[in-house]
């Protein structure tokens, strides 16, 4: 019996070393102290999800950011060919741990999920989600700065990604047009 | 690499977390109003969490840890309130009791008027009809004061229940509430988890936000008749406003319950018409500023009840608690409705 009570304290404070580990070298936490770590530790929420099991679906309204503690998570974009044929589902990519996804929905309203995120074996993730984020803002605000500042980055960074790709699709595109 | 799980045994496994946690919360609930004084206690509990939790959140900004800033604010309001009563308590202690002397006097004295009024009706209607409400009303009024103070030691050993279990739940209300909220979503399963995340704050919001309004309006509705009542130097000033401020928190029948043992005294002591008047006006401005400022500006946005569910709320709660039923029912009927206003909502905004 106290063996059993034992080692399930140790494995609370295992998994809190893990996550604080998690939260530490994931890029939107990564300028906190180690006593915002903490508080930031006490309001997120750890899932645990199937191999198999949908941790969102395109098209539904998210709230927040998952870090993937362990697992593997695979990324499907739905992709409407037609309005008569059916929608067909792409692997776009698998995930591992220490990635992160969804943190758009962290500062979009009603935010939709642009893709499907499934479990492809056992995975815990993070949960950080936009009443984390409001509730640490309301009760230590210098940690919530320091966390949007890394969100704007992350953002930031996505949207140059994004423009670059555009450019280059321009230019193809201008390239295609030229040939025909 | 581990087996996919089907479907079709992820949501057995998932309807069956669901009907746990559902037999949780009912469990909870029944225990809540089961055990004597828990209901009472829990609500005076969440209205004083809602009330100084944004105080433990403003110190807990200036970098004090959770634990200190909720033992501080406590403390606080706790030594505050200690000495208001120690000023508070002897008056109102011979305010009962000089209310206690006079009953008899103001029963006969509303007695005595309703025979003049017996007796006018008598003359204006003759012989036709026989009134004889006199001896009827004296008797029920006499049985309803010995009833009260009767009844007020039984409700003073509940009032002092609530007062010491209603702090105590909401100290830890305030210090570990985050702490229990997120054990109890823990047990949600995962397709719901965002949904009841996001609920569960939308929900903890609006009703903060109702309470806070409510608590605040009805305080300066007590001050305004108070202040009211002293200047024209009416008696039992104190007491009144503080009827006023606690009945003000039924909408609509509220104001007019407060005012009316104002005007029973003003009768009974044979005030003059311009008096009268005066008291009238200290009720009328106190309703004003509610009306025209206090509840424009704090409540309407938050809850309007429509007046027919007023009065069904009050007469059930009335039916079910007496007199606390009917000032509990509808802030509880105001929670039910942000619970399923802020639930209907959500549904419209996240419907693909």
């Amino acid at each position: 019996m106290t063996n059993i009570v034992w080692d399930n304290f140790f494995r609370q404070s295992d998994q809190d070393q893990e996550v604080l580990d998690a939260l530490r070298q994931t890029i939107v936490f990564s300028t906190l102290a180690k006593k915002e770590l903490r508080f930031v530790k006490d309001t997120v929420h750890v899932r645990t999800f199937k191999a198999g099991e949908s941790i969102f679906r395109q098209g539904e309204v998210g709230v927040g950011m998952y870090v993937l503690l362990h697992g593997a998570l695979d990324i499907f974009v739905d992709s409407f060919s037609s309005d008569s044929l059916p929608v067909r589902s792409q692997l776009v990519t698998r995930l591992r741990g220490g990635d992160f996804l969804g943190e758009l929905s962290l500062v979009e309203p009603n935010s939709r999920r642009t893709a499907t995120a499934i479990a492809a074996e056992e995975s815990s993730l993070i949960g950080f989600f936009k009443p984390d984020l409001f509730e640490i803002l309301d009760r230590q605000p210098a940690t919530g700065v320091k966390i949007l500042l890394r969100l704007g980055e992350v953002l930031g960074r996505r949207l140059k990604e994004t423009t670059l790709k555009v450019t280059e699709l321009k230019e193809d595109l201008r390239r295609v047009s030229e040939k025909l | 690499m581990s087996m996919v799980i089907s479907q079709s045994s992820l949501m057995r496994a998932n309807r069956w977390k669901l009907i746990g946690l559902m037999a949780l919360l009912l469990l909870v609930f029944v225990v809540v109003v089961a055990v004597e004084n828990l209901l009472v206690s829990s609500l005076l509990a969440f209205v004083i969490s809602y009330t100084l939790g944004p105080l433990v959140n403003h110190l807990e900004r200036q970098r004090v840890s959770r634990g200190l800033a909720t033992a501080a604010v406590f403390s606080l309001v706790g030594v505050s309130l200690v000495f208001v009563s120690l000023v508070l308590f002897p008056y109102l202690g011979s305010t009962l009791s000089g209310l206690q002397t006079d009953m008899p006097r103001f029963i006969l004295g509303l007695g005595r008027f309703i025979s003049e009024v017996e007796a006018k009706i008598h003359d204006i209607a003759g012989p036709l009809i026989k009134l004889n409400v006199t001896a009827n009303v004296e008797t029920q009024l006499t049985q309803w004061t010995k009833d009260f103070f009767d009844h007020a030691p039984s409700f003073v050993k509940t009032l002092l229940t609530v007062m010491l279990l209603g702090p105590f739940l909401a100290f830890f209300m305030v210090k570990d509430g985050r702490a229990a909220v997120n054990l109890m979503l823990g047990l949600v399963p995962n397709q719901l988890f965002e949904t009841a995340l996001s609920l569960v704050h939308q929900i903890n919001f609006q009703i903060g936000q109702f309470v806070r309004a409510r608590i605040l309006e009805s305080l300066i509705v007590g001050l305004v008749t108070t202040g009211g009542l002293v200047l024209i130097s009416f008696p039992y000033a104190i007491l009144l406003g503080v009827v006023a401020g606690l009945t003000n928190f039924i909408p609509y029948l509220g104001p007019i319950m407060g005012a009316v043992p104002a005007f029973l005294i003003a009768l009974v002591n044979g005030y003059s018409g311009l008096e009268v008047l005066l008291v009238a006006l200290v009720y009328i401005v106190a309703q004003a500023i509610d009306a025209g400022v206090l509840i424009p500006m704090m409540v309407a946005r938050i809850v309007d009840l429509h007046p027919v569910t007023v009065i069904v709320v009050i007469i059930a709660g009335a039916q079910v608690m007496g007199i606390l039923g009917m000032i509990i029912s509808i802030p509880v009927a105001s929670t039910l409705k942000v619970t399923v206003t802020t639930i209907y909502r959500h549904l419209i905004d996240t419907r693909s």
